[in-house]
């Protein structure tokens, strides 16, 4: 007889998720939800009637912790749009940006994923924050990675949170010889700290998940070898960055893009049935409680060639590297792996980037209307907006955000995990949820139905 | 290092309204020169993860956050707040990674001052664009009282910023952005 557990709400990752499951007696997921309870924000509609300058200003604001992919990815919507060409040089800059976000977030993404893991040989799981060895050190290192990344998002990007250095059109002002000098020896420092962490999480990883049975809040739960395994395909429009309707050989395609709406997907009304006060932190959610996952998830299901994909580090690995890996394992691997050639292709980057080049296009067109789309390849995943400008006023914007993607293909991907590691497959996605709000739905005939209800 | 020894972060979004405080305060900042150890940084969402938990104590001596606080005044009033006065969760970090809040560790090394005004409206989870009138009003008052609490000559600055606001620039706040 299945039994329905809830964890909510759902921590160490950004925003508010909760995680609903249907689980058969030995405690093994049969179905399970992840959804989004943050309410819809209508940043669409927003966008509406303001000029291509302010809507990456106001897409950079829908997240605290990617607004970088979303500032270059909303920019190169509207220059899709208006099909604006941009310098090299400013291209660099961005390149640049987005590879020191990146640098910063898979940092932040191995402080929450250790607390799972245990240090390698022993029984003790790992607290990032002890001021003790080995984890100290780990935690200096993971914390000047952080610097080292923001630093350099600073020196490109303007600012270090949101950028302010982004313009349509390319970027407001080139660096100096200097400063191209400083972001050079940082990311030296970086590559060499990059590879020693990705070293370490890598070992961490594989002990993890070598073992037999694991504890979660005092439970002894078995490990399978399939943790996280899903039949899904994976999207990544880029090794590193991204792609535009710009480009020759687009490698996305909206077309191919359908979205469902969430009561056809996730489940109905049900009761809490299981309840585990000693799950950490705070226990499961009360036994007798009502949940009904179809309304109160906050998101659509995003479907690639008709099916939810996943998208991340271990998406573009596969597409473009040939990585095999599967599960949570190989997951969190990919991201790893990520590293050392975030840093390499930075080096790259600085090398091919020329202090006195121009960084602003000559001529910026005032748009046709013509519908123009960039993806950005955000550390968690695909970040895909689509965009219209008809006389330097945007008439149509829209965000297609990592997590969402992430949403439905998680949800597969539980299946088969007992359901107290849940969250260890969640946060494999490095979920960040308070951005995954969009909400415009289209049904089989790709007709706008409905702006959701919020009940 | 990345942040020098005193650091103003102005907190909020922008998208809700008067919750845009913090970074409108830190835009009017921008236009004044301030010593080179101060940096004054538009936080948005991100204080948490990308500031609050990245301070080197070793540098960093003084933080001095900007935004919200509802205490039940007037809007458009000013308070000034210790880490002690924050409601639980306040600034959790946006991971809540282990539920605890990164100004508690931080507050024994760091002096904290939490500048709060009293919102008149926030639209969450509505979007919404600019600060309503008692909010805006505020903003120079709450400068002045950063100048003060980090020690910069108050007179000549407080002269320039009343020049700059006669201008006009404090209206300018997203709205007449030009090519």
């Amino acid at each position: 007889m299945s039994k329905v557990v809830e964890i909510s709400p759902t921590t160490r990752h950004e925003g508010h998720s909760k995680l609903v499951l249907k689980v058969n007696d030995a405690g093994i997921i049969e179905t399970g939800n992840w959804c989004s309870i943050t309410p819809v924000r209508g940043v669409e509609k927003l966008a509406i009637g303001k000029t291509p300058e302010q809507v990456p200003k106001i897409a950079s604001r829908v997240c605290g912790i990617c607004p970088i992919a979303h500032t270059i990815a909303a920019t190169e919507a509207m220059e899709a749009s208006i099909k604006c060409e941009i310098p090299k040089d400013a291209l660099m800059l961005r390149h640049i940006l987005q590879l020191a976000n990146r640098c910063h977030s898979i940092a932040l993404h191995d402080i929450l994923i250790l607390p799972d893991f245990y240090i390698p040989g022993t029984e003790t799981k790992i607290n990032p924050f002890t001021p003790e060895e080995p984890v100290r050190s780990v935690a200096k290192r993971i914390q000047r990675l952080r610097e080292i990344g923001q630093t350099i998002g600073q020196i490109s990007g303007g600012e270090c949170i949101h950028p302010s250095n982004t313009r349509v059109g390319g970027m407001y002002r080139n660096c100096s010889q200097q400063a191209k000098t400083k972001m050079y020896d940082l990311a030296k420092e970086g590559l060499v700290l990059a590879h020693q962490q990705a070293e370490f999480m890598i070992a961490v990883i594989r002990n993890y998940h070598r073992r037999d049975f694991v504890d979660v809040g005092g439970m002894k739960v078995a490990l399978p070898k399939t943790l996280g395994f899903h039949d899904q395909g994976y999207l990544a429009t880029h090794a590193f960055y991204g792609s535009s309707s710009l480009e020759e050989c687009p490698s996305w395609d909206p077309h191919r893009f359908k979205e469902a709406r969430p009561w056809d997907w996730y489940m109905g009304e049900m009761e809490i049935s299981l309840e585990e006060p000693r799950y950490p932190i705070g226990g499961t959610t009360k036994i007798g409680t009502k949940v009904n996952p179809q309304m109160e998830a906050c998101t659509g299901i995003p479907m690639y060639d008709g099916q939810p994909v996943e998208v991340g580090p271990r998406a573009r690995l596969v597409t473009y590297k040939f990585f095999d890996e599967k599960g949570t394992q190989g997951q969190n691997v990919a991201r790893e792996m990520e590293y050392q050639d975030c840093f390499y292709e930075m080096i790259d980057c600085i090398d091919a980037l020329n202090p006195n080049g121009k960084v602003v296009a000559d001529y910026i067109p005032d748009g046709d209307g013509s519908l123009g789309w960039a993806t950005n390849e955000a550390p968690r995943g695909c970040d895909a907006h689509m965009a219209r400008v008809k006389d330097w006023k945007v008439q149509y914007f829209s965000m297609l955000v990592p997590t969402t993607w992430n949403f439905a293909t998680c949800s597969k991907a539980l299946e088969g995990a007992p359901w107290q590691l849940a969250e260890v497959v969640m946060r494999g996605y490095d979920p960040c949820v308070s951005c995954a709000t969009h909400m415009i739905v289209l049904d089989e005939d790709n007709k706008l139905v409905a702006q959701k209800l919020i009940q | 290092m990345l942040y020098p020894e005193i650091v103003i972060a102005g907190c909020g979004n922008p998208l809700f309204a008067d919750d845009g405080f913090g970074p409108a305060v830190i835009e009017e900042m921008q236009m004044l020169s301030l010593p080179d150890n101060v940096a004054i940084i538009d936080a948005g969402l991100g204080g948490p993860h990308f500031i609050f938990t990245l301070l080197d104590p070793e540098v960093t001596s003084k933080l001095i956050i900007v935004d919200l606080a509802d205490f039940g005044a007037e809007p458009g009033t000013i308070t000034k707040l210790r880490v002690e006065d924050l409601p639980p969760g306040a600034y959790r970090d946006a991971h809540s990674w282990d539920l605890a809040e990164p100004l508690q560790r931080i507050k024994d090394q760091i002096d904290v001052t939490i500048i709060g005004c009293q919102p008149a409206k926030v639209t969450f989870p509505e979007f919404e664009l600019g600060l309503s009138e008692e909010v805006q009003n505020a903003i120079p008052k709450t400068i002045r009282v950063i100048l003060e609490t980090i020690g910069v000559d108050y007179g000549t600055t407080i002269k320039c910023l009343q020049e700059e606001r006669q201008r006009g620039t404090a209206e300018r706040c997203g709205s007449t952005e030009t090519r």
